[in-house]
């Protein structure tokens, strides 16, 4: 007879069907940190990929004048046929402040206003995803997850910034290039005793506090905008402290084992995307973090398709069309069939109450750039039903509505207590079921 | 109480007198009222007023834009009028010309606006290292050169690398610092330890020979092995038994293919199995076999042991197009498995062969034989009777650690950058050489290798003498501990002094390592790393007065001026002068200006400012399309990116005119580049001046190959691209960037068109032609040059349509066409005349190399607040008649680069 409790629960379910089999941490006790209500239900997630030199836009979206769920899929997009009922697509967003129309994802979760502090030449605000791993991160070994893709020095119209990600002052987040670092990161193992590790600790924070001792005798004497820039530089030392902080009361939990082996190092383009895909479900089923970004690549991608056109002179198929014109169809059926793997899996994975991965989730997939230079009506798909987002449908949203209304509405869907967003105006209720 | 403050107030103009230190008031960038009346016209009817269509009005919008709303409601005003989506439909359309003429107004009057929003008014801001900074600094203080690659990269917001302000610092960045600095100590305490050891050895390239001749016999030997399998499997195929299973194999896939019978041998009754004929692998034998039937190489090989000169070295051949098969296209060598860290010298003994075409005279030296790119290239002008000696030298370090990055190797120029390129090569050498294979045009003698011992202990490492860097002596004392990281900080510091508690506290981690149960040398690396990611050792600090602007100390200013003109640290002599308070002196600092500028080190300045004030990222972007264009392989890139670099600092070094750089008749290149461009008489690896006729397209930046590469997409030439740069970098009159949400012009698609007839269409709109007017006739003036750079007279282009296919009558072909006039400029026939209309603009050319020293040298966007700077700076220049190194002392001179 098997025992009652969670554990042979989890056992049931290892052996009884083909499911991915759920962490060890979730049925001991794991969740002692989280709030008791959340320990309840499986908690919310958070996934934006972006992409940099938009979508082709005659075969990418559906006609506008056709809303709703009776629509038909364009091509571009055919590869997510089968998930046709759980995806919706939305039109008539933008950042009213993007006016670069080589930046794909600088602002794109941010909204900001690219001119907004005097004496740079540019800003940024915090991105949505930082918005959600402020209150997500204290329940996860990571607080976020910014995947980066592998590519040295972006090719892929990204524009500047490390990753997706920007921290509460608007400095880039340095992402995981990568899957082989995101696999790392994620899921090697500490071989090293614990108490060695907690001295390991008390040795990190001594070395902060030496350079912090440093950074105390040249402030004396700086003026304002100096001290202002060595601030970014405690900013940084405090943000690994805090890491420090939570890496301690993590110690004496291992880090889970991986549901999947370490990836090539040589992965790139459509194998990297697949993969780093891959790491993305690993991630929530392990519940490493609850918040995940990845800033895929473009350049990379075309080139393992075989294909040698530039990136950029591909976002400009307009005037010339021809291979140009192919290539950005190829990229954009290649893009929407990774996307339609990586929705197979979220719904092949079972959380412990037997719900899948994809009911806990809030996935927004897109780019600042429609096509060549224009920066209206962005391509966003959202799918997931983590946030109670309208799915199914070909949803035509008022002209030049914030981006940042459909981030607000999903951080709100998830249950993060925000009240605006970047340049937001309010939720969208059209995206609201 | 007005007597103090008028002295003080002359007291500062006097001091800071020509700057903008003072100058605090902006200019006020305004929309002309003459050019607001087309917005009355056309929108107020609408945009004015309480109840104004969607809630913006015109009728109240301010002329002048001066802070963030007004900047965003003008923003607004050019995004409609851009996209098209006003006026609306219903409404009267605007006057193309006239709209063409508000848009150019407008966009340029944003990005004024956006300028004065974001001006600094003068002040520095303290900056981190930036990343080329920081490998150079930490080349100066331990003799390595650390791999930054891993770092972001401080050039993508758009700004000078220098500029404080855009220079952050996140978590990430300081843990790759402590990374970066603990691998930089490996390799400084390994070269320590190997300070004195000397190492050589040679190869003997006639070592190949009895490989070649080896696999020659093989090849003989496996070729009559497979005819005898092959004969007995056809007299099993002539088996009338096997008729009914012929019939079966031919019906099948590939039925047709001339070894269907072969490769289907176990279906034949009385086939042997081609194993018991020797072809054991685990693969399909019958192939194996097959393929040693018809040994495709087999004649190359022999060939190559026709060659004279076999029995003393060895001949470079063409890459084989099969991995299996013997490959001599490389000469490889492994530096020694155990020989240590530092500087090496590579010589190799080396010939050209009387096949040696003059495009046939090159060899690549590299590392890793499977890599693309080589790290070098030499013209061999030895000859068999008396062949010459190449001498390069290499600094192998940690990161060579692995095989792959311990073999070096030489190879043809342009035989082996891609496989498509290897295998037309190759392809091409056979069709020459009656179906044999590649004629033979280099010959190497030897190949040798050497580790020079170390010439000087840099700094840091000198700091370090007293402790013992390995792990057998006995523990340092902690007062001896305490003293080296004193001195460590202090070299790291450039000179300022940490705290007792900072250093007391590196002496309490080393201990703390040591008690982690860390070795001696680890801990006090460990420790040391520490210092290497500190703010002093990070950040350029100034101290300011909170009062005044105040004049900089001796030391300071030599760090400023030695990053300026080196991007690294002041070196003993500069210190030294700083440090007897001589630096200030106005002729002692023309000195030091004179002595930076000549020393090796000013190449960073020279490659760093170079990229940055030219725009030079497109340099690559592109892939080649080497179909397209052969000679342009990925060594004569690398030498004709060089040469932008080479020109601009031999203009440095011998203080020649800024002018040089529009129109001359001379020209900056090696043997590479005189072989490209077809100039004779000029051979070896250094860069020279070289006079060119006055007809010649060669002469400037114009006439260089890479610039055009720039205005291309590495197989067609881009004349947008290159007229907005010749706007941007030479002209000084940079198009407002490309504007969001223009309509896309498709309706020409799949048809064909010239270029021309292509990009005109441009000019039909008037939200494009605001610019392109501008843009493309310099673009057109300019497609003489293909590509890569080659002077061409005609061009082609082929439709193709949605599929990516030719289109049926889609290719057009016709002859270049420079001719043509400026926006509101003069006119030219050819890309000479054009040449010199834009090279009649050297002040404006100057003017934006003035901008570009002075963002360079001072840290900081340049602002309106410049202007008198800009001013004293182009004014000294010009007096030299455009000298570049007048600029340069202009800047040094100037008084905000003394003023914190």
């Amino acid at each position: 007879m098997f025992p009652t409790n969670n554990v042979s629960r989890r056992q049931v379910l290892r052996s009884a069907t083909a499911v991915i089999a759920l962490p060890l941490l979730e049925s001991f006790g794991f969740r002692r940190y989280a709030r008791a209500a959340a320990a309840a239900a499986p908690p919310k997630r958070l996934v934006f990929l972006g992409f940099g030199w938009g979508v082709t836009e005659e075969s990418w979206y559906p006609g506008k004048n056709t809303p709703g769920a009776d629509y038909v899929l364009p091509a571009g997009l055919r590869p997510l046929e089968r998930h046709k009922a759980d995806f919706s697509i939305v039109q008539g967003l933008r950042n009213k402040f993007s006016v670069e129309g080589h930046a794909g994802s600088t602002w794109w979760l941010t909204g900001a206003n690219p001119y907004a502090q005097a004496g740079q030449s540019y800003c940024n605000t915090i991105s949505a995803d930082q918005v959600a791993a402020d209150e997500f991160g204290r329940y996860t070994r990571f607080a976020s997850l910014p995947l980066n893709h592998s590519e040295i020095n972006d090719q892929s119209g990204h524009g500047p910034g490390l990753s997706l990600a920007w921290d509460a002052s608007g400095k880039p987040i340095g992402g995981e290039n990568g899957p082989l670092a995101a696999y790392h990161r994620m899921f090697s193992k500490d071989s090293v005793p614990l108490e060695q590790r907690q001295q390991l600790i008390a040795q990190k924070r001594s070395v902060l506090d030496t350079v912090l001792e440093n950074a105390r005798s040249l402030k004396r004497g700086l003026g304002q905008n100096d001290n202002e820039k060595l601030d970014e530089y405690f900013d940084s030392i405090r943000n690994i402290e805090t890491r420090l902080s939570k890496d301690e009361k993590w110690l004496d939990r291992p880090r889970p084992d991986a549901p999947l082996g370490e990836p090539n190092s040589t992965l790139s383009g459509r194998d990297e995307i697949k993969v780093m895909y891959d790491l993305i479900v690993a991630a929530f089923q392990t519940d490493s973090t609850r918040v995940i970004t990845y800033r895929q690549p473009v350049a990379t991608l075309l080139k393992s398709l075989g294909n040698s056109t530039a990136p950029h002179d591909m976002s400009h198929y307009h005037s010339t069309r021809g291979e140009k014109l192919v290539c950005s169809q190829l990229r954009d059926q290649t893009q929407s069939a990774l996307l339609a793997g990586l929705i197979d899996k979220l719904k092949a994975t079972q959380e412990t109450d037997g719900s899948s991965l994809f009911d806990h989730i809030a996935l927004a997939y897109g780019s600042n750039i429609r096509t060549g230079h224009d920066l209206t009506n962005c391509p966003t798909i959202v799918t997931g039903r983590g946030a109670g987002v309208k799915l199914g449908e070909n949803i035509v949203v008022a002209k030049d509505t914030p981006l940042c209304n459909a981030w607000l509405t999903m951080l709100q869907g998830i249950g993060v207590p925000a009240e605006r967003h970047g340049d937001s105006t309010g939720v969208i209720p059209e995206l609201q079921s | 109480m007005m007597k103090p403050l008028l002295t003080t107030y002359l007291f500062a103009a006097l001091f800071f007198g020509s700057g903008s230190v003072s100058a605090t008031e902006l200019p006020i960038v305004a929309i002309e009222q003459n050019q607001f009346t087309i917005l009355e016209k056309h929108c107020t009817d609408c945009h004015s007023g309480t109840d104004a269509e969607a809630g913006f009005r015109v009728d109240n919008l301010s002329l002048t834009i001066d802070d963030k709303l007004s900047a965003t409601r003008w923003q607004k005003v050019l995004n409609a009028l851009n996209s098209g989506e006003m006026p609306p439909e219903e409404e009267p359309a605007i006057d193309k010309a006239e709209k063409a003429n508000f848009l150019e107004h407008l966009a340029n009057k944003m990005v004024d606006a956006r300028r004065l929003l974001a001006d600094q008014k003068g002040e520095i801001t303290m900056r981190r290292l930036n990343r080329r900074e920081y490998r150079n600094t930490l080349r100066e203080l331990l003799g390595v050169q650390a791999n930054v690659s891993e770092l972001p990269g401080d050039t993508g917001t758009g700004a000078f690398d220098t500029v404080g302000s855009n220079l952050y610092m996140s978590s990430t960045q300081f843990e790759q610092y402590i990374a970066l600095g603990r691998e930089s100590l490996n390799e400084a305490f390994d070269r320590q330890a190997a300070a004195g050891v000397e190492k050589k050895t040679r190869f003997e390239t006639e070592e190949i020979t009895p490989k070649v001749a080896k696999f020659i016999e093989y090849q003989v030997d496996a070729k009559a092995r497979a005819e005898n399998w092959i004969k007995e499997v056809d007299k099993a195929v002539a088996d009338p038994a096997n008729a009914a299973a012929i019939e079966e194999i031919r019906a099948g896939p590939l039925g047709k293919h001339r070894d269907i019978l072969y490769r289907n041998w176990k279906k034949l009754k009385g086939a042997p199995a081609p194993e018991t004929f020797g072809f054991q692998t685990e693969e399909d034998n019958a192939d194996k076999a097959l393929a040693a039937s018809r040994p495709f190489h087999l004649p190359y090989h022999r060939y190559y042991m026709e060659q004279p000169a076999i029995a003393t070295g060895a001949y470079l051949a063409a890459s084989s197009e099969h991995p299996s098969v013997l490959d001599n296209a490389t000469i490889n060598m492994l530096v020694p498995w155990g020989w240590p860290v530092g500087d090496y010298v590579v010589r190799f003994r080396i010939a050209a062969t009387e096949h040696a075409t003059p495009d046939r005279r090159f060899i690549e030296f590299g590392i890793n034989p499977r890599l693309q790119q080589a790290i070098s290239v030499h013209e061999v002008t030895g000859t068999m009777d008396e062949p010459q000696v190449i001498e390069i030298p290499l600094k192998f370090t940690r990161a060579n650690a692995e095989r792959a990055n311990r073999s070096l190797y030489l190879r043809e120029k342009g035989t082996r950058d891609d496989w498509e390129q290897a295998t037309r090569v190759a392809r091409e050498g056979r069709d020459e050489n009656n179906g044999i294979g590649r004629k033979f045009a280099l010959w190497v003698d030897w190949m040798e290798i050497e580790r020079v011992p170390n010439v000087e202990q840099p700094p840091g490492v000198a700091a370090l003498n007293q402790l013992p860097l390995d792990d057998k002596s006995p523990e340092p004392k902690d007062a001896d501990l305490r003293a080296a990281f004193q001195q460590f900080a202090v070299e790291a510091f450039r000179g300022d002094e940490p705290t007792p508690a900072y250093l007391d506290q590196l002496v309490e981690i080393y201990h703390s390592y040591r008690q982690l149960g860390q070795k001696p040398s680890d801990s006090l690396k460990d420790t040391l790393a520490i210092v290497l990611a500190s703010p002093m050792f990070l950040y350029h600090s100034e101290p300011s007065d909170p009062n005044q602007p105040r004049q900089l100390t001796d030391r300071e200013l030599a760090n400023r001026l030695s990053y300026f003109l080196w991007g690294s640290p002041p070196d003993r002599p500069l210190q030294d002068l700083a440090d007897a308070g001589e630096l200030q002196d106005r002729q002692v600092l023309d000195q030091q200006v004179t002595r930076l500028l000549n020393d090796p080190r000013a190449d960073d300045f020279v490659d760093a400012f170079t990229y940055q004030w030219l725009g030079l990222e497109r340099l690559d972007f592109f892939q080649v399309n080497k179909n397209h264009h052969p000679r342009f392989d990925n060594s004569t890139r690398m030498d004709a990116c060089r040469e932008i670099y080479e020109t601009v600092g031999r203009l440095l070094k011998n203080d020649g005119s800024l002018n040089e750089l529009l129109e001359s008749d001379q020209i900056v290149i090696n043997g590479v580049l005189a072989n490209y461009y077809g100039i004779d008489g000029v051979h070896g690896d250094f860069y020279r001046p070289v006079t060119v006729p006055a007809d010649s397209p060669r002469g400037g930046l114009l006439g260089m190959a890479a610039v055009h590469l720039m205005g291309s997409n590495g197989d067609t030439s881009n004349p947008i691209e290159r007229g907005v740069w010749v706007l941007r970098k030479l002209l000084h009159d940079p198009p407002p960037p490309a504007p969001a949400n223009v309509p896309q012009l498709a309706r020409l698609s799949g048809k064909p068109l010239t270029t021309e007839q292509r990009l005109t269409a441009h000019q039909e709109e008037p939200q494009c032609a605001s610019c392109h007017r501008k843009i493309d006739p310099i673009g057109f003036g300019l497609e003489n040059f293909d590509a890569v750079g080659i002077w061409r007279t005609e061009d082609s282009y082929q439709a193709l349509d949605d599929n990516g296919k030719p289109v049926a009558d889609g290719k057009v072909t016709w002859t270049i066409n420079p001719a043509g006039k400026l926006h509101k400029g003069p006119t030219f026939e050819n890309y000479l005349q054009l040449r010199s209309v834009i090279a009649a603009q050297n002040d404006a050319f100057a003017r934006g190399f003035t901008e570009a020293l002075i963002q360079y040298a001072l840290g900081r966007p340049i602002g309106f607040t410049d202007a008198t700077l800009i001013e004293d700076v182009m004014k000294q220049g010009k007096r030299k008649d455009y000298a570049i190194r007048s600029f340069v002392r202009a800047v040094v001179h100037s008084t905000e680069f003394h003023t914190k």
